[in-house]
């Protein structure tokens, strides 16, 4: 019985033993596709010079991956006799020659972390990691010369084998300082200050949301002119064009994965003024022709007092709405049309859009603005998610 | 003798009118989406106000020396020259400190100007270089250093007098470490008189991972404060290099090898927002825009001791002019500072 069990213990290395070397290498690979760099390397291969850190951190990693896929294919029918053999003794080696590494590593470098699972294994060193690398040693001394192995038969061995399984995955994730990283991390959520976003999922989400689609018919060119971050906000600046005159709508866009918050205004190129929103513009179909409001139409271009009863209206002749309602920025200077930076600079792209007049149409303007680094959590409004 | 021809080329934020101009549009652009209609424009329209005006900060006067006398300093910027008092106060630093009237025509001089006396020479840098960057390759006198695609690479020679000074702040003057020298500018190369800081005991490839910052990321960062020489920044330009630029613009200035890690973990900004920066130790601020990434200097986990100790780690990275104008003394290299992020 005793000896059964201790065959069933050793034929419970192979497929570990695979795991974790394939498990490592995919670690690694995945540092070296976030870093966009093989020498950003961790471990052991601090203690080589400088310009052997690239092949030997390259080495380790195929020598890993070819072990942890040689260990499963050599596990049954093809792998009788010396191949086998030879696999196991390749990955006791590895695992010894490793362990061997660490202990120097600790001594020469003490700060530098073990690098065995890649960005989570950045913690020093230590007395666990060591017994860790000498327990993996030992596994895979114990698979020389074992049979192939068979598939546990329902029951009792399947039990047992996993029972084996979930005692040493446990003492493994014991010996592993990597577990309390991985764990910290599945629980952390960067502020979003911190938060790397592309600019193309900022420029998808901004097309999806009710601001685009209220603005789109005044925009004249599929390209932004200008886009920059600040903090938890994305700026994204289109040319507009409303009758004959030159502008700019910027959007703000707040940096989270889903449905941001998106803000909007419209800028006058020339001047740098802060211009109402003009009535009808395009692609509407979806916002149902407001009423006026029961006070009826006011004069355009100037806008109502009133957190509920907000709305702009269209002149009676169709006209825009700029000759009120300019609201210069006091202290930011504007360097005007000459700049080149602005719109109408003659970077205009094919497939510019139209605006339409549809003059039955009114638009509510946005609502009080929150400030710049306000979290959309903390907003009293929803209406632009 | 090493090469110093790299992959260098410039960008449009080395341009400082171009710079000015968009970071004002930026900052016009940001205050007109969250202004609401009749509204206060918000902090950050006012603190546009707040730029540093001549005779309220110090001021540096950058130029060719034409002439010196006891009395008077000439320097000299294109066509257009300017005469600079010297008084029994004024000191100079060319490698060492030395009588202002030790400056010799030709030199490059920095000047910073009295703040209460006009046309008077406070203090006097003469060919004062800088090189902070990565090493590349190392011959038996000479270092060859990346500061980053923007600027091209930097020769610096270790003349025997320095090293001793030197190699015990930086111990491994080997490729793939930070090297931070002030020096004496020669041509085509710069002699490292003084070592700006302390080496970090990591090469590049091998930087320490930043702690974790839970909640919301705090608007006022502690750090250390250091300078650059310009390479096409205009002169006098005031303004600052920022360690975290968003990626998604990405760092022009990121060294040539590699994307740049950060050791301090700051809110990603971008060319065109403002900081209030506070020197700790004169207690002087000013608002200054960013125009540029501080690709280097985020690689440093270094602390500033010009007055007490300060955190870890470099927050920005100024023009000599904003250095100067703040009260930073350049041959010391760095200040405590405070940056407030302009909200």
């Amino acid at each position: 019985m005793f000896g059964h069990t201790l065959l069933e213990i050793r034929e419970a290395q192979v497929p570990l033993l695979s795991a974790m070397l394939l498990g490592g290498c995919a670690a690694k690979l995945a540092r070296v596709v976030r870093v966009g760099s093989m020498d950003a390397g961790l471990g052991p291969t601090a203690l080589f010079p400088l310009r052997l850190r690239r092949p030997v951190a390259i080495t380790t990693c195929a020598v890993e991956f070819a072990c942890g896929v040689a260990l499963i294919v050599t596990a049954g029918g093809l792998g009788r006799g010396g191949a086998a053999t030879a696999v196991r003794i390749v990955t006791s080696l590895l695992f010894l020659v490793a362990t061997c590494a660490l202990i120097e590593l600790r001594t020469s470098h003490p700060e530098a972390g073990c690098g065995c699972f890649g960005e989570f294994s950045r913690a020093p060193v230590s007395g666990r990691t060591l017994a860790r690398s000498a327990f993996f040693a030992a596994a895979a001394l114990v698979t020389i010369g074992l049979p192939r192995l068979r598939a546990p038969h329902p029951g009792a061995d399947a039990a047992r084998l996993l029972g084996i399984f979930a005692i040493e995955l446990a003492l493994i994730a014991l010996l592993s300082p990597e577990l309390g990283e991985a764990l910290t991390r599945l629980g952390y959520s960067e502020p979003c200050e911190l938060r790397r976003m592309p600019t193309v999922r900022t420029l998808a989400a901004l097309r999806r949301s009710s601001q685009w689609r209220k603005r789109a018919g005044l925009i004249s060119a599929e390209v932004p002119v200008d886009m920059w971050r600040e903090l938890c906000w994305r700026y994204v600046v289109f040319p507009a064009r409303v009758g004959d005159r030159a502008g700019e709508i910027v959007f703000a866009v707040y940096l989270r994965p889903h449905r941001p918050l998106v803000h909007s205004a419209l800028v006058d190129s020339a001047t740098g003024e802060v211009l109402p929103w003009p009535d009808a513009p395009a692609r509407r179909r979806r916002v149902p022709a407001a009423k006026p409001p029961e006070s009826g139409p006011e004069p355009s271009g100037i806008r109502r007092i009133g957190a509920s009863a907000e709305a702009w209206s269209v002149s009676p002749t169709g006209s825009l709405p700029f000759s009120g309602g300019r609201r210069p920025i006091p202290g930011a200077s504007w360097p005007g049309p000459g700049s080149g930076l602005g719109a109408g600079s003659g970077r205009i792209p094919a497939g510019m859009l139209s605006a339409h007049s549809d003059s039955d149409v009114h638009v509510r303007p946005a609502a009080a603005e929150p400030s710049a680094h306000s979290s959309p959590d903390d907003l009293p409004f929803s209406s632009d998610l | 003798m090493l090469d110093v021809h790299g992959d260098f080329r410039c960008c449009d934020r080395c341009t400082g009118n171009a710079t000015a101009v968009r970071a004002s549009r930026r900052r016009m652009l940001k205050a007109a989406v969250f202004t609401a209609h009749g509204e206060s424009p918000g902090p950050e329209a006012e603190r546009a106000a707040e730029f540093p005006v001549p005779g309220k900060l110090p001021r540096a006067v950058t130029g060719t020396v034409r002439d010196v006398s006891p009395h008077v300093l000439v320097i000299g910027n294109g066509a257009s020259e300017t005469r600079i008092a010297l008084t029994s106060e004024a000191t100079a630093w060319r490698g060492a400190p030395l009588e202002p009237s030790g400056v010799q025509p030709g030199d490059q001089a920095v000047v910073r100007l009295h703040p209460s006396r006009r046309g008077v020479a406070d203090r006097i840098w003469a060919n004062v270089g800088r090189v902070t960057g990565v090493i590349i390759e190392r011959d038996r006198d000479s270092l060859l250093v990346d500061e980053g695609k923007t600027k091209p690479r930097q020769l610096v020679m270790i003349p025997c007098a320095a090293s001793g000074r030197i190699q015990v702040r930086f111990p491994n003057l080997e490729p793939g470490y930070l090297i931070d020298v002030i020096g004496v500018r020669r041509p085509g190369s710069l002699e490292a008189r003084i070592p700006a800081t302390s080496q970090p005991a990591y090469p590049v490839d091998q930087m320490p991972a930043p702690a974790m910052v839970a909640g919301r990321v705090p608007a006022v960062i502690s750090g250390s404060v250091t300078w650059h020489e310009p390479v096409e920044e205009p002169p006098g330009l005031l303004g600052v290099s920022y360690p975290a630029l968003d990626p998604g613009s990405g760092c022009a200035e990121d060294p040539v090898r590699s994307a740049a890690p950060q050791f301090v973990r700051m809110p990603y900004l971008a060319v065109g927002s403002v900081l209030q920066v506070r020197n700790d130790c004169t207690k002087s601020s000013c608002t200054l825009p960013v125009t540029g990434c501080a690709a280097i200097a985020r690689l440093f986990n270094d602390r500033c001791v010009t007055c007490g100790t300060s955190p870890r780690g470099r927050v920005a990275d100024l023009t000599q002019a904003s250095f100067i104008a703040l009260g930073g003394e350049l041959e010391r290299g760095c200040f405590n500072a405070t940056i407030t992020i302009g909200r």
